[in-house]
């Protein structure tokens, strides 16, 4: 036994703080009892310190094979779990990537803008009437420019027609006088010559 | 004093990057002292080794988990603490709730064959440490033989301080008495 509140077991085995260690020597060296105790403690692990230790029967080593050694990945994972700052570090990074992408992505804020599901569904609608006009815009400015397109070049026929058949008549009637023309020299030819020997006949009667 | 050209610390790091020499140095610098700490466990030189063998396999598996390469120690003794109260547990019959007791540890003078530990007083340290709880035991041999401190006993066995030191003061005045009349026969 020892007096209290001195821990004789823990000075003994070197285990007090330095001001504990120093006052408990200066206690033992004062009481007969703590002494004594102090001693048989002493006897005690001396007598355990009697007790050798062995050699190991058989000395142990690995050899440097495959199957005994994890894979780079599986180092690499281990490391990351088993290194708390390593963790930790990679948290931050992916927290940090995360915020860098979601300030790049998010839509602008407006102020007064009204909730992100109405805004939306406005933009949607807003967006479905634009492109119908816009496509009955195009279509209507496409018909009137074909149909332009197609009554000029109708027009354009119906011109190119009508000098061709102009042309048409006018050598026909060319012709016609032509033909005229040759008929009445004939006639005229015919009425010469029947004038002629009408004249002649006439004479030789008398 | 003990002059080390390669610290424990760089063997450790080498070892993780895959190199099994390093490695081989690190056991061979505490393979006795876990073989030992093993063999006053469970009492029986073949089972210290094959423990040993599984502590030294399992710590070069996890070696990667270890944060801090300076407490290598208390850290490969938990993985011996846990091998060694694995075993207990595979030999226990189902439904027993008793102190477990190191197997041949008053036959550690005959093992094999051989006088392990011939004197008498080691006979007897040996007869009252078999007196002593497992969990007494085991922080008797991690404090005195092994010199590990309070703080990291506990961490050894996954206990509180308080809970090592009552282990520890409480066996050894269990020892006390039992080698007093070993000590008055000036053995020692």
């Amino acid at each position: 036994m020892s007096c209290s509140p001195f821990d004789l077991k823990g000075y003994c085995f070197k285990e007090l703080g330095e001001s504990e260690r120093r006052l408990t020597e200066v206690h033992v060296r004062t009481c007969a009892r703590c002494r004594e105790e102090l001693d048989r403690l002493r006897g005690v692990e001396a007598a355990l310190l009697a007790l050798p230790d062995e050699e190991i029967p058989q000395r142990i080593g690995f050899v440097s094979d495959p199957v005994f050694q994890p894979s780079a990945l599986r180092r690499g994972w281990e490391a990351l779990w088993g290194s708390a700052a390593r963790l930790g570090f990679a948290s931050a990074a992916m927290l940090s990537a995360a915020l860098v992408v979601y300030s790049i992505t998010r839509p602008v804020p407006q102020a007064n803008a009204p909730a992100p599901a109405i805004v939306r569904a406005a933009l949607e609608k807003d967006f479905a009437r634009r492109l119908n006009d816009a496509v009955a815009n195009a279509v209507a400015k496409a018909v009137t420019e074909s149909e332009a397109r197609q009554a000029r070049q109708t027009q354009a026929l119906l011109a190119a027609s009508d000098r061709r058949h102009a042309l048409e008549t006018q050598a026909m009637m060319v012709r016609v006088q032509e033909y005229l023309d040759v008929e009445k020299k004939h006639l005229d030819t015919l009425r010469v010559m029947a004038s002629n020997e009408y004249g002649g006949a006439n004479g030789e009667a008398r | 004093m003990i002059f080390r050209a390669v610290e424990d610390a760089d063997l450790i790091r080498k070892a993780r990057r895959g190199d099994v020499e390093a490695y081989n140095l690190l056991i061979s610098r505490w393979e006795r002292r876990v073989y030992n700490y093993l063999l006053r466990i469970v009492g029986n030189r073949e089972d210290a080794l094959d423990l040993s063998q599984d502590v030294f396999l399992k710590a070069y598996q996890n070696l990667r988990k270890l944060d801090d390469p300076a407490r290598f120690a208390p850290w490969l003794y938990r993985i011996a603490h846990n091998e060694a109260y694995s075993l207990f547990r595979k030999r226990r019959p189902e439904g027993e709730t008793e102190e477990l007791q190191p197997e041949t540890l008053e036959g550690a003078a005959t093992v094999g064959g051989n006088a392990v530990f011939p004197v008498e007083l080691t006979l007897a340290v040996s007869t009252a440490l078999r007196k002593l709880t497992s969990d007494q035991r085991e922080t008797v041999v991690l404090k005195i033989y092994q010199g590990f401190k309070f703080e990291e006993i506990a961490e050894i066995v996954a206990a509180p301080v308080s809970t090592v030191k009552s282990r520890l003061y409480t066996a050894l005045e269990l020892l006390k008495n039992e080698l007093a009349p070993v000590k008055a026969r000036g053995v020692s």
